[in-house]
């Protein structure tokens, strides 16, 4: 096998990005709201289900992979969809796997939360429409964190994304898979070019995200 | 008061729920009026901040409801002052937070919430980093911010120490009689509740056991545990005698101690006898007509401001204060024998209850 051109390198980095925002994006829509629910809320089976989220939170990547992978192949609940081997199944695999960090960890930042919050923005009238700002705002520093570690976690797993996305050239190749095949193959050269993209990747949008964090400390 | 209260409740039965259980709070009525400072006092755990709570439209109650008819804002400045994360100012803009308002307006009403709590020169500080008092402050200050009809305050001087409270409460005095805000404060300190009051209510495991004017509910305390709570602390047991003297009802405590009192009880019956310490006098032997007795010093605390005496009594201790530093108070030391004076309009007496 011939070392992969620029182009190729340009094109698997841009398919994890293709891969990893997307998935990040989803588990923060569906993750901040549930985490900003149950950190504020009092309810029955409400420490079953945090245990249950702190669990997920340590979840083995590569055995999400696997059961993502069974609810995916053609006689499996959702093969129907025939997303196995596709990016669709890698971004879902990530999502099962960034959500549990990111409700546990807002839902530990809103936790943090004086008893009263809700009562005192309440009483002194702030519109509905803005509490959730100013909640989001109370919350960015644990908020934030949240982001990088999820971040952190779907732009570094190979376990998961390798079970349902299978490497395909063109296809599913994102770096860590692409790391590890040429690392595999003795292309020892590659896969450090490759890994310092990685690292780089993560290096560049953790100090984004770091610098927002930090600017708001006043 | 002849107006109409800006907020009252009426046959409010609240659930309260606390580390001890849980019990409900009774109030039949408690009306708030405009321009008036309502002190809400009660031992710990009598429901005075699910009182506030109720008040505040934050605690939903089992029956009974609560009207308003403020114009404006009903707030409440609560136990636990938490400051939203960033600058005090910033802490302050939350309350316009949704109201239209041009840059400089907001930021000169944002100088004039902080102004009237002595606090803005911390406008910038990070919120976080004040101390209890100011952050007492800055509480106080978001609240008026807001100009509201009615303030509510649960424990407004908590966590801090004597001069804190007592300039933190000048400075209260003076925001509630600049803005007209009708206020009910809930405390357990009596002294702020004797400088803020007009009136006073009392809470008793959960029922609200008195309510009117601050002087009066001073003075004559409708049962034991309302006296102790409204600081007449001064309680002995005596039957009310068949004879008077002049017009005075006569309650005897044993057979060598008789108080006069201007309170009218059966004859016959068991009262408590109630006099608050401030009209405990030490008679100095210009012969007062309303000696009670002779006493002896138990205890003497002096701060340097007030001297404190225990004062043993028919049995009893009682307590009262004088000056420090001034003409009695010097020469008296424990095992000193004293006489005691108490007018009879100061007398009050309580029905012993036969349960």
């Amino acid at each position: 096998m011939s070392p992969p051109s620029i182009g190729l390198l340009i094109e698997i980095t841009a398919r994890t990005l293709a891969v990893c925002l997307p998935a990040l994006a989803i588990s923060l829509a569906v993750g901040l709201p549930i985490g900003i629910a149950i950190g504020r809320r009092r309810f029955a089976g409400r420490v079953p289900l945090v245990s249950l989220i702190n669990t997920g939170m340590g979840a083995p990547p590569v055995v999400v992979g696997l059961l993502v992978y069974f609810a995916l192949e053609r006689n499996g609940p959702f093969g129907d969809l025939s997303w196995l081997y596709s990016p669709q199944a890698m971004i879902l695999a990530q999502v099962v796997i960034a959500l549990p960090l990111i409700i546990g960890i807002t839902l530990a930042a809103v936790g943090s939360l004086d008893e009263d919050w809700d009562l005192q923005v309440r009483t002194l009238g702030v519109p509905k429409r803005w509490r959730l700002w100013l909640l989001a705002r109370e919350i960015r520093m644990g908020l934030l964190a949240a982001v990088i570690t999820a971040l952190g976690g779907i732009l570094s797993e190979v376990g998961a994304v390798m079970a349902v996305g299978g490497n395909l050239e063109g296809e599913t190749r994102v770096l860590t898979t692409a790391i590890l095949m040429y690392t595999q193959m003795g292309e020892l050269e590659i896969a450090l070019g490759l890994a310092v993209i990685l690292v780089g990747l993560m290096l560049v949008l953790a100090g984004l995200l770091t610098a927002v964090q930090q600017s708001g400390r006043t | 008061m002849s107006e109409a209260p800006i907020l009252s409740a009426r046959d409010l039965r609240v659930e309260l729920r606390s580390r001890r259980g849980s019990f409900d709070l009774v109030a039949d009525a408690l009306d708030l009026f405009a321009r008036e400072a309502l002190v809400i006092l009660g031992p710990n755990g009598s429901g005075k901040s699910t009182l506030m709570r109720t008040l505040a439209g934050l605690e939903r109650p089992v029956s009974g409801r609560v009207v308003s008819v403020a114009t404006g804002p009903v707030t409440m400045v609560f136990q636990r002052p938490a400051p939203f994360a960033g600058s005090v100012a910033h802490n302050v803009r939350v309350a316009f937070l949704g109201r239209q308002r041009s840059g400089a307006d907001l930021k000169g009403s944002v100088r004039d919430a902080l102004e009237r709590f002595k606090i803005n020169h911390l406008a910038e500080h990070r919120a976080a980093t004040l101390s209890g008092g100011e952050m007492r402050r800055l509480a106080l200050a978001r609240a008026f911010a807001l100009r509201p009809a009615v303030l509510l305050l649960d424990e407004a001087f908590a966590g801090l120490d004597a001069d804190g409270q007592a300039a933190l409460s000048l400075d209260l005095r003076r925001a509630i009689s600049d803005t007209g805000v009708a206020v009910a404060m809930v405390t357990h300190d009596l002294r702020r509740a004797m400088l803020l009051a007009n009136r006073i209510a009392v809470l008793i495991d959960g029922k609200l056991a008195q309510v009117g004017l601050r002087d009066d509910v001073l003075e004559q305390p409708s049962s034991f545990e309302i006296a102790e709570v409204v600081g007449m602390t001064n309680l002995v047991q005596g039957v009310v005698a068949s004879d008077r003297r002049g017009d005075c009802a006569l309650v005897e405590v044993d057979a060598q101690h008789r108080i006069a009192t201007r309170a009218e009880c059966p004859v016959g019956s068991r009262v408590w006898i109630g006099i608050r310490p401030e009209h405990l006098k030490l008679d100095v032997g210009r012969g007062a007509v309303d000696l009670i007795g002779k006493g002896v010093v138990r205890g003497v605390v002096n701060d340097g401001v007030a001297v404190s005496l225990q004062i043993d009594w028919a049995g009893a201790e009682l307590r009262t204060h004088l000056m420090a530093g001034r003409g009695l108070a010097r020469g008296l030391d424990v095992g000193a024998a004293v006489s005691l004076s108490a007018s009879p309009e100061h007398v009050h007496l309580i029905p012993v209850r036969s349960d």
